[in-house]
């Protein structure tokens, strides 16, 4: 038997053909398929460390909730100072308002015994520009 | 070498990008195209493997470092490429490698797009025998006429070592053909 020597033999083609235009419209089809925008890329930790993030804010929101119920109550209570300030300079309530809002048991809280000595009595008296006005009344 | 690292640039700049990706596809589509063919063998397959080739050296121009020439680095996808769709395909049927492979050589004859006769189909016989790396070495030496120098970047192997494989294959088949 003749022992096949590849270098003594004419070049062998692999007899693999291309079919006929082929390659005309090969770019094109491989252009349509290509990805339009790369997907970008969140690595895992950061996802999760947005999620933990956004626990945090949720539950730092709901436990100051109560806290600024409480704010808001407190920002509405007006202390007595300003109540009375306010009625003396700021509204148009005179003194007749003020009384006719009196019910008989608020008179009964301020109807305290005064004890007055004759000596304060008269010092008021002699330093009181209406005393004759007064008298007359 | 400049020349190539502009034509790079052009590649990875967004605005020159398309026109520079279909430059590259005019010049590789063809001898990528016969590179994939040989190892695959059947054309609906070259084609498939061929265009995820493509798309794959799309999504991975910005990893490309320019360590390597441009064409190495394509030839090197398109070799995995080749490789990996033949293991899914016998993972698939449910055969090994070895079975697929003479499987396909079996349906060469009956394969519109095969234009060979018996000498063909005996030379690829004789390749399927061999392993992986020589099956290689061969078809890209002897069918693709492809340089030494070239088979080494795109394989990663001494030229030395390639030409000891290329040796040793061209050996085993002219020991099959001589006896089949």
């Amino acid at each position: 038997m003749k022992a096949f020597k590849l270098e003594n033999e004419p070049k062998i083609e692999s007899g693999l053909k291309t079919p006929e235009h082929y390659f005309e419209d090969f770019s094109s089809k491989v252009m349509q398929r290509l990805p339009k925008q790369k997907p970008k890329v969140i690595p895992i930790f950061q996802k999760r460390k947005i999620t933990i993030m956004m626990v945090a804010a949720v539950l730092v929101i709901t436990l100051m909730v109560p806290f600024l119920i409480n704010l808001a109550t407190k920002s509405k209570e007006l202390d007595e100072n300003t109540l009375e300030n306010y009625l003396a300079y700021q509204s148009n309530m005179n003194q007749y308002d003020l009384i006719s809002e009196l019910d008989s048991d608020d008179i009964n809280k301020i109807k305290t015994p005064i004890e007055l000595e004759d000596e304060t009595i008269e010092d008021f008296l002699t330093t009181n520009p209406n005393l004759e006005h007064l008298i007359s009344e | 070498m400049q020349e190539e690292k502009d034509f790079i640039q052009t590649l990875l700049d967004p605005k020159t990008q398309n026109q520079a990706f279909q430059q590259l596809l005019l010049e590789y589509q063809k001898p990528l195209y016969n590179h994939i063919r040989n190892i695959v063998l059947n054309h609906e397959d070259a084609d498939d493997v061929l265009q995820n080739t493509f798309i794959k050296v799309f999504q991975y121009l910005n990893t490309f470092k320019g360590e390597s020439k441009l064409f190495s680095w394509v030839y090197r996808i398109a070799t995995n490429e080749a490789l990996t769709f033949l293991k899914q395909k016998a993972k698939k049927s449910g055969i090994s490698s070895e079975t697929l492979q003479n499987n396909t050589i079996d349906n060469l004859k009956a394969d519109v797009y095969f234009d060979g006769n018996e000498i063909q189909i005996k030379l690829q016989r004789a390749i399927a025998t061999l392993p992986q790396k020589q099956q290689l070495v061969f078809r890209m030496k002897y069918f693709e006429e492809l340089k030494y120098e070239e088979i080494s970047e795109i394989l990663g192997t001494t030229v030395g070592a390639l030409k000891a494989s290329y040796h040793h294959a061209v050996k085993k088949i002219e020991a099959f053909v001589t006896v089949n």
